[in-house]
Parts: structure tokens; C-alpha cells; sequence
């Protein structure tokens, strides 16, 4: 309110002088004077028509209307607010140094601005402007002005210090298209000259602020400090909790700024020391929040904000801030006004980054591309942010080598089963696998961006990998004449090509099953394409099998052909008539997907459920939709939605009953969890597979048993959440239910454990988990029941 | 409404000088103008329109604006654009001319 006045009193001050201070300050061009124009305009508005406007030829009203409007609050970040620049501002008294001569109100102070800065940084790593939210300190606007006062300055400095660091990597990474506001970074203090000192400033700090407590444990009787160390501040009875709150906020600062530089060192040098930083990081934050309850005791003034929202662990506003004071800055986007996370948010979020760092440095760097691929979904799972994401995708590619270690070849030759010795071939001469490491680097960097964005770039490199795979064929064909035959020992490369190739494949479909189980961590799919999804997803899936075991038979075998030299191992032969665990896995998702469509074909066609006519597309055009960048790479071939109709069209429960997929999903997990017992993350997997395998099989049965035309069914279909698991619920009512009854034990997200055991006669299960999905929370979706 | 009829009947009516001034503003069109606002803020950029609101736009404008609400302050400036200042908030407005010009558009009444 009061700068309000402020503002119309500086507008009248200006008013009567501005054409004066107008012509002295912006020149009019040589010879020439600046019009009074404003009489003239008045009586040519007065003129012109309604409507009417005095343009020139090269007017077009559709351009105008894309202009600026000046003092449109969205529109326009220029509108001078309270200050007219940072200076203005700080003369005005927005961020003093000292700022409190009272020494207690000084240090509490500097806490409360320690603290919303933490809150502006977390709320920069969720995708807000560095302006608006950072450097809407002023003290770190103008590092000249805090050099008097140690505390306050290597703290600015350790900040402006981390958030160059940050954006260095986040730029570095170049995988941030989506959030690409993070690295604007234009007209901000954030290579000043001394902060990369900030580090030795703030032990300096630290290690006075520790005497300092030292101090005043030492001398708990006598209440009087030591002569030779000055306290921090004057209440001798709050001494101890100020420098306890302090100093974990410093060390907090230290380690965190160390964790970073520890991750960028190359190779993954710095991972295990980055770890106990980490671990220090963790253990400061928790002292950090146990310290606001004795800061909000000793509040000096009343805390205004509700305790929920605010933004320091004292609850009072910080001094220094004004989130308008960089508002032109941040010209490319729109002026809006963001919200500050709180502080409580804030810990939390920097809790859960350490965390999944640490997850990034305790990784072991395995040159096996399959370990990779399986770790790097599994990290997704947990929905990381930015940093954490950038840092593993810096972690991944370095050099274009992975981890800055293995030449991406040998990489490739790796996960295609070939000897390393290949590696001194002159395959890796070929053009076409040279492109074929690019794809890969690339694929790598785009599985480490947010979902969203993962999906769609990884549906658009399938086409890069159709296209190597055909150049990669054809370079063979040419080479080596379609009839010739392999096995022939002078022609290596062709053998090495021909392991390349069905590891491409492999790849491609590996990619395409990833493309679809991303659809449901975010939720494109509605309860009515999961029939099309599921088929696609079990016709990827064959596919996939398919050249996962032929890349083990054909390695296998040409491994064989070297071991017969030497001797025959009857154990090899012993353990080449197995199913490898891998394959068995995949069969078990394949069981589940295939039994999954089938059900949900024949609920539609028997008992019609789950058909949800779209008023706006066929169900052809959404098969189109979801799966058209699939399509167009031809995964799979010969692969469209007449071949998926005609697969399901014919799906009949009773046929279901007859052969049961789910039983024999559920065989398989119970005979593979042994091979993978040392895999927590993928016997996890398999133990909700097999739960699902069973409970959908159970649910078969019954249905089998009532007859699935039985007339006093009722049927009701819900997705609803799981911790881990995508359900779909079919639960069959007898007819008196009513749909409020079915809907109680919706809310009541238990139809998994059944409640009302005689009346829910069977629930199926889908689970998007089983195709290695994630962990992503799910919101119980709008209620698509159908009631028949 | 009815004086909006007035207004156009009297436009009409006076046809000759009407169009003298509307002439005479053409003329301004594409030149230099600098239009002060009321938060202390100016724009510079050349002339493209004006309608019977008086909401002006500006081509390749330039903001200046003072960074201290006192007056003699250096001033910070940045590229805009096309900009649409509404009649509203203008508080001056004038345009690069030659000292003759300038008497010329002083005497229009």
C-alpha cells in the first residue's frame, strides 16, 4: 500500500519535468528537435472514425496484434514496481550491511536469508527463472557491498559459486530443452572475481563460528566469554544455538559445493569421495531442520506467514529480497509471478537430489551396456529432477566414451557378445558403425531427460535405428555377396556385422518396449486402449525375445566353435538346452501381455465393456495415434491395426479358460526368481509378476466357473492406484448391487484384498510393472465404469 | 453513441480540414517518436499506428528508463520491439522533426 503513494508522488515529481529531462537525456537525431506531438494526436483522435486507424502501407493487423502492450502486467516486465533498479533499492534500504548493529538481530538475520535462499534455490532446480528466484537477493546482486562482512559475503560467494557450477553442468549436458530457463543466466553476478575463494572463505568462517561455540560450552557457569574470542553475538544464553544453526548451514553449503565438483571430475574419479560429502550433505540438512525450532522460539519479530508456507526455519520474511528487482532481466519469458517453494519443501527436495545422487556415485560403472540400460530405467523410476539427471547423463557420456572409459565400440562389440579382440579389426573403420556409436550416445542422453520428453525423442531415434540397421544390412550384403557363407574364417567382418546386426534389432526393440511402458508412467493411455496396448506391447515383446535369444545362440555358438578346440565340456552342452533366466523373464511378459489383451479383447466382444466410443477419433485413428512413430520405423513388421483386429476380434473367455497365460506366466516366475537372486530390482519385478500372474489366473477361474453370460453378473471396470502396481479392477456384482456400493470399495482402494468376498467374485489385475515399468504414483483415474 | 454520431456527421461535414489533420499525422508516420508513460518509463521507436483510442504502436521501440526515480540518473535502456502503448498510461508524446516542422505542427489550429 504505502509504496504506492511513494510511486504517484515520484510520478507527479516526474511528470512536469519529463519532456525537459526527455530532450537532454535521448538526443533527437542531428538538426532536428523534439515535437510536441500529444495536441495534434488529441484532435486527430478526435477526428478519426470509430475503428478507424492511421497506419502505414506496411501495416498488418494480424502483426499488431502480436505487439507488446506496455503496462500489461503479463506482458510487460519493464513496469517499474517499487524500485527502479537494484541500486535505487539498495539505497532505499532494502539489504543493509551490517544489517542490524544489534548483533543477535544481525546473525538471526543472516539466518533467515540463508535459509530463503536454500528455498530459492530449490525452487530454481524445479524449473523457475535464477532471476527471480537466486538472485532476487540483492546482496548477491552486488558482491562489493558485502566484502565488509565475512558471514554474509562467503556466503554469497559459496551461493553465486554453486549456482555457476550447476548451470555450467546443466549446460554442459545440453538435455534440457524442456527446462530450458534453468541455464538463463543473462546480466547476473555470476562470475565474480573472488568466488572461487568462497570455499576457503567459508572454512575461515566456520572455523571462527566453531571457536567461537567451543566458547561458550567451555564456560557454561561463569556466563562471560573468553577475553580473547568474541562471541558471535550478545545473548550469551542463545549463543550456543546460534552457532550450532549457523554452522550446519555452512557445512551444509561446503559439502554440497564439493559434492558437485566431485561429480564433474572425469571418469567417475570423484563418485566415492562425492558419496561422503553426500552422506555429510544428509546429515547437516537434518540438523538444519532440528534447528527451527529453537530459531522459531527466538523469533524477534512476529512471524507473519502461516508455517506451512514459510520460507525460513524462523518463519520471519528475510531481509534483502524482491523478486521484481531482476523482472527485465528475465525478458524472455513472460513477467509471471512464481511462488517460492517453502522451507520445509525445500529441505525436502534437496534430501531427495542428495539422494538420488548417491544412487548416481554408488553405481559401479559397468562396461556391460544391459547393466546400464536396466540401472538407468530403474534411476528414472524415481522420477529424479534436472540435476540429478544431468549429472548421470554427464556421468554416462563423457568424451564419447561411456564414462569417459570405453570407446562406445567397444561398448557395442560388448553387449553384441563379440570378443574383445575385435576391437582391433577394421570394422570399426565402417562408416556406418561409426554412426551406429553416435545413435547409441545419443539414446543414451535422451534416456536420461524427464519422461515426457524421453519418449517422444526416443520414438523419433527408433527411425535412426531402422535406418542403421538397413544401411548396416546393406554394407553387408555388398561386401559380402548374399550367398557366401559366413563361417568361412577369412571372412571375420562378416560375422562381426552379422552379430552388429541382430544387436541392433535387439536395440531397436528394446527401445520400442521402453516407448510403450512410458506411455503409462504418464498416463497417455485410457482404460479402453489398454487392449491395443497390451497387444503391441506383447508383439514387441515376442520380437524382443526373439533377437535377444538368437544374440545368445549365435554368440554361444561361435563361442563353442573356439572352446571344441581346446575340449568338449559336456556342462556347456548341459547348459545351452536351458532357457537362459533373460529369455524366461521376457516370456513371463510375454504370457501376461498376451493374456492381458486377450482378456480385455473378450470382455469387449462378449460382454462389451471397456468400449468407450470416442466422439472425436475411431479406434483405428487412436491405434494410429499412439503407436504411428512405431509404425513408421516398421516395429514390427507387417505389424497394423488389421492385423490387431484380426487377433482379437476373436478373443473368447472361454477360450481364455481353455489356455491360460496367466498360469503359465505365474510357472515361469516361480521357476526363474532363483537365477536372479542376486538382481533385488528385477526379483522385485518378477515377484509382482507372479502375483499378478496368479491373482488374474484365480480370477479366470472363477469367472469360468459363474459363466461369464450368467445374467445376474454385473460388471464394473476401475483402474485405480497401487503403490507399484496398475490395476484394472473387474469386479463382477450381483445384480441387486447398486453402482454406490461398487464405488465404496473403489474409495476404499481395496478390491485388491477383496472385502466383500462374497460379491466381488473375481478382480484381474493389469500391471504396467511387469513390464519393467516404475514406480511413478498414479492418480486414480476419473471413474471410467461401465455398468451393464 | 449519439456523440459518436455527431463526431462522424461533423467529420463529414468538415471534410476539408478533417482530412488536413489526418494528412498532417500521416505525415508522422515511420518517424522517430518518443513516448514518455506514467511510471517515469519512455519508449523510443518509429511510428506505426494510431487509432481513435489514441493507443499508439511502435516499431523497433526502445525503452529508457532512469534507474532512480530522481531525475538526473543514468539511464538503462533495452530493445523491445513492436509495442502497443495504450492511450492510457501516456503521459507525453513527441516526434523527431526539423526546427521548421515543428512550427508547422505547432499551428495546426
Amino acid at each position: 500500500m504505502d509504496w504506492k503513494s511513494t510511486e504517484q508522488a515520484s510520478m507527479e515529481r516526474h511528470a512536469p519535468n519529463h519532456s525537459s529531462s526527455t530532450s537532454s537525456s535521448i538526443p533527437a537525431t542531428e538538426n532536428t528537435v523534439w515535437a510536441d506531438a500529444s495536441p495534434l494526436l488529441e484532435t486527430v483522435c478526435e477526428e478519426l472514425r470509430d475503428g478507424e486507424l492511421i497506419h502505414g502501407e506496411n501495416f498488418n493487423l494480424y502483426a499488431a496484434m502480436s505487439a507488446l502492450e506496455i503496462m500489461d502486467p503479463k506482458m510487460d516486465s519493464g513496469i517499474i514496481n517499487k524500485y527502479a533498479s537494484v541500486d535505487e533499492a539498495i539505497e532505499d534500504g532494502l539489504a543493509p550491511v551490517p544489517i542490524s548493529l544489534d548483533k543477535t538481530v544481525d546473525v538471526q538475520c543472516i539466518i533467515d536469508i540463508i535459509d530463503q535462499l536454500l528455498a530459492c534455490e530449490a525452487t530454481w532446480h524445479k524449473g523457475h527463472s535464477l532471476a527471480q528466484t537466486v538472485f532476487s537477493c540483492a546482496y548477491l546482486l552486488r558482491p562489493e557491498r558485502t566484502l565488509s562482512h565475512a558471514l554474509l559475503d562467503s556466503y554469497c560467494k559459496v551461493i553465486r559459486a554453486t549456482c555457476k557450477a550447476v548451470t555450467s553442468i546443466v549446460s554442459d549436458a545440453r538435455t534440457h530443452e524442456e527446462e530450458d530457463l534453468f541455464t538463463m543466466a543473462y546480466g547476473l553476478p555470476l562470475n565474480v572475481e573472488g568466488d572461487e575463494k568462497c570455499l576457503s572463505l567459508l572454512n575461515a568462517v566456520e572455523e571462527n563460528i566453531s571457536r567461537q561455540l567451543r566458547a561458550c560450552k567451555a564456560l557454561p557457569s561463569k556466563r562471560k566469554p573468553l577475553e580473547d574470542i568474541e562471541p558471535l553475538q550478545n545473548n550469551f544464553d542463545l549463543e550456543e544455538g546460534y552457532c550450532k544453526a549457523l554452522l550446519c548451514r555452512l557445512r551444509f553449503r561446503k559439502h554440497f559445493y564439493h559434492v558437485l565438483t566431485c561429480m564433474r571430475r572425469p571418469q567417475g574419479r570423484g563418485l566415492e569421495l562425492a558419496r561422503k560429502h553426500i552422506a555429510s550433505c544428509i546429515s547437516e540438512l537434518g540438523s538444519i531442520l532440528n534447528s527451527a525450532e529453537f530459531l522459531m522460539s527466538n523469533a524477534y519479530g512476529t512471524c507473519e506467514d502461516g508455517t506451512e508456507d514459510r520460507t525460513t526455519a524462523s518463519g520471519r520474511q528475510a531481509i534483502g529480497f524482491d523478486a521484481n528487482l531482476n523482472s527485465r532481466i528475465s525478458a524472455p519469458t513472460p513477467p509471471r509471478s512464481i511462488k517460492i517453494l517453502s522451507w520445509k519443501k525445500a529441505i525436502e527436495y534437496f534430501e531427495k537430489l542428495l539422494h538420488h545422487l548417491d544412487i548416481i556415485c554408488s553405481y559401479l560403472l559397468d562396461p556391460s551396456l544391459d547393466v546400464l540400460l536396466r540401472f538407468v530405467a530403474q534411476f528414472q523410476k524415481a522420477q529424479p529432477d534436472l540435476v540429478a539427471r544431468v549429472h548421470l547423463q554427464l556421468l554416462l557420456v563423457q568424451d564419447g566414451k561411456l564414462y569417459g572409459r570405453y570407446p562406445i565400440l567397444a561398448v557395442i562389440i560388448r553387449a553384441a557378445r563379440l570378443p574383445e579382440v575385435i576391437m582391433r579389426h577394421d570394422i570399426q573403420k565402417n562408416e556406418y558403425v561409426v554412426q551406429l556409436g553416435q545413435i547409441v550416445i545419443n539414446m543414451l542422453k535422451v534416456l536420461c531427460t524427464n519422461a515426457a520428453w524421453q519418449r517422444r525423442k526416443l520414438g523419433k531415434i527408433l527411425q535412426d535405428w531402422r535406418a542403421i540397421y538397413v544401411q548396416l544390412e546393406l554394407a553387408f550384403r555388398k561386401e559380402f555377396g548374399e550367398g557366401s557363407s559366413i563361417s568361412n574364417g577369412e571372412n571375420a567382418s562378416a560375422g562381426i556385422l552379422k552379430h552388429i546386426l541382430i544387436w541392433v534389432e535387439e536395440q531397436t526393440y528394446w527401445i520400442a518396449h521402453r516407448f510403450l511402458v512410458l506411455g503409462f508412467e504418464l498416463e497417455l493411455y485410457s482404460p479402453s486402449e489398454y487392449c491395443m496396448v497390451y497387444w503391441y506391447l506383447y508383439v514387441v515383446l515376442i520380437r524382443l525375445a526373439e533377437k535377444t535369444h538368437l544374440k545368445m545362440t549365435v554368440s554361444d555358438g561361435s563361442a563353442k566353435q573356439k572352446g571344441k578346440k581346446r575340449k568338449d565340456s559336456p556342462k556347456d552342452l548341459a547348459r545351452e538346452a536351458r532357457i537362459p533366466p533373460a529369455i524366461s523373464f521376457l516370456q513371463c511378459q510375454i504370457c501376461l501381455a498376451e493374456g492381458l489383451a486377450l482378456l480385455l479383447a473378450a470382455l469387449r466382444n462378449e460382454l462389451m465393456v471397456l468400449q468407450s466410443p470416442s466422439p472425436f477419433n475411431s479406434e483405428h485413428e487412436r491405434f494410429i495415434q499412439h503407436f504411428e512413430l512405431l509404425q513408421k520405423a516398421c516395429i514390427p513388421d507387417l505389424i497394423s491395426y488389421p492385423s490387431f483386429k484380426e487377433s482379437t476380434s476373436h478373443a473368447r473367455l472361454s477360450s481364455l479358460v481353455m489356455y491360460n497365460y496367466f498360469k503359465d506366466a505365474q510357472k515361469i516366475a516361480k521357476e526363474v526368481k532363483s537365477s536372479f537372486l542376486n538382481d533385488p530390482d528385477r526379483l522385485a519385478e518378477l515377484c509382482i509378476l507372479e502375483q499378478v500372474a496368479e491373482h488374474n489366473s484365480v480370477a479366470l477361474n472363477v469367472i469360468s466357473r459363474v459363466g461369464a453370460l450368467d445374467p445376474s453378473l454385473k460388471i464394473a471396470i476401475a483402474p485405480w492406484e497401487a503403490p507399484q502396481v496398475y490395476n484394472i479392477g473387474l469386479s463382477f456384482f450381483s445384480r441387486k448391487d447398486d453402482q454406490t456400493h461398487f464405488s465404496k470399495i473403489k474409495s476404499s482402494n481395496s478390491l485388491a484384498h477383496r472385502p466383500c468376498a462374497t460379491r466381488v467374485a473375481a478382480t484381474f489385475r493389469i500391471t504396467a510393472a511387469m513390464v519393467a515399468a516404475h514406480t511413478a504414483v498414479f492418480q486414480v483415474a476419473p471413474t471410467a465404469t461401465v455398468i451393464f | 453513441m449519439e456523440e459518436e454520431m455527431e463526431i462522424s456527421s461533423s467529420t463529414r461535414a468538415t471534410e476539408s480540414s478533417s482530412s488536413d489533420i489526418v494528412s498532417r499525422a500521416r505525415k508522422l508516420l515511420f518517424r522517430r517518436m518518443l513516448v514518455g508513460i506514467k511510471d517515469g518509463r519512455f519508449f523510443l521507436g518509429s511510428f506505426h499506428c494510431i487509432d481513435k483510442q489514441g493507443n499508439i504502436i511502435l516499431q523497433d521501440a526502445v525503452e529508457y528508463r532512469n534507474t532512480h526515480r530522481s531525475s538526473p540518473s543514468p539511464m538503462e535502456q533495452r530493445c523491445l520491439g513492436l509495442i502497443l502503448i495504450p492511450s492510457s498510461c501516456r503521459t507525453s508524446c513527441h516526434v523527431d522533426c526539423s526546427i521548421e516542422e515543428q512550427l508547422s505542427l505547432l499551428k495546426f489550429q
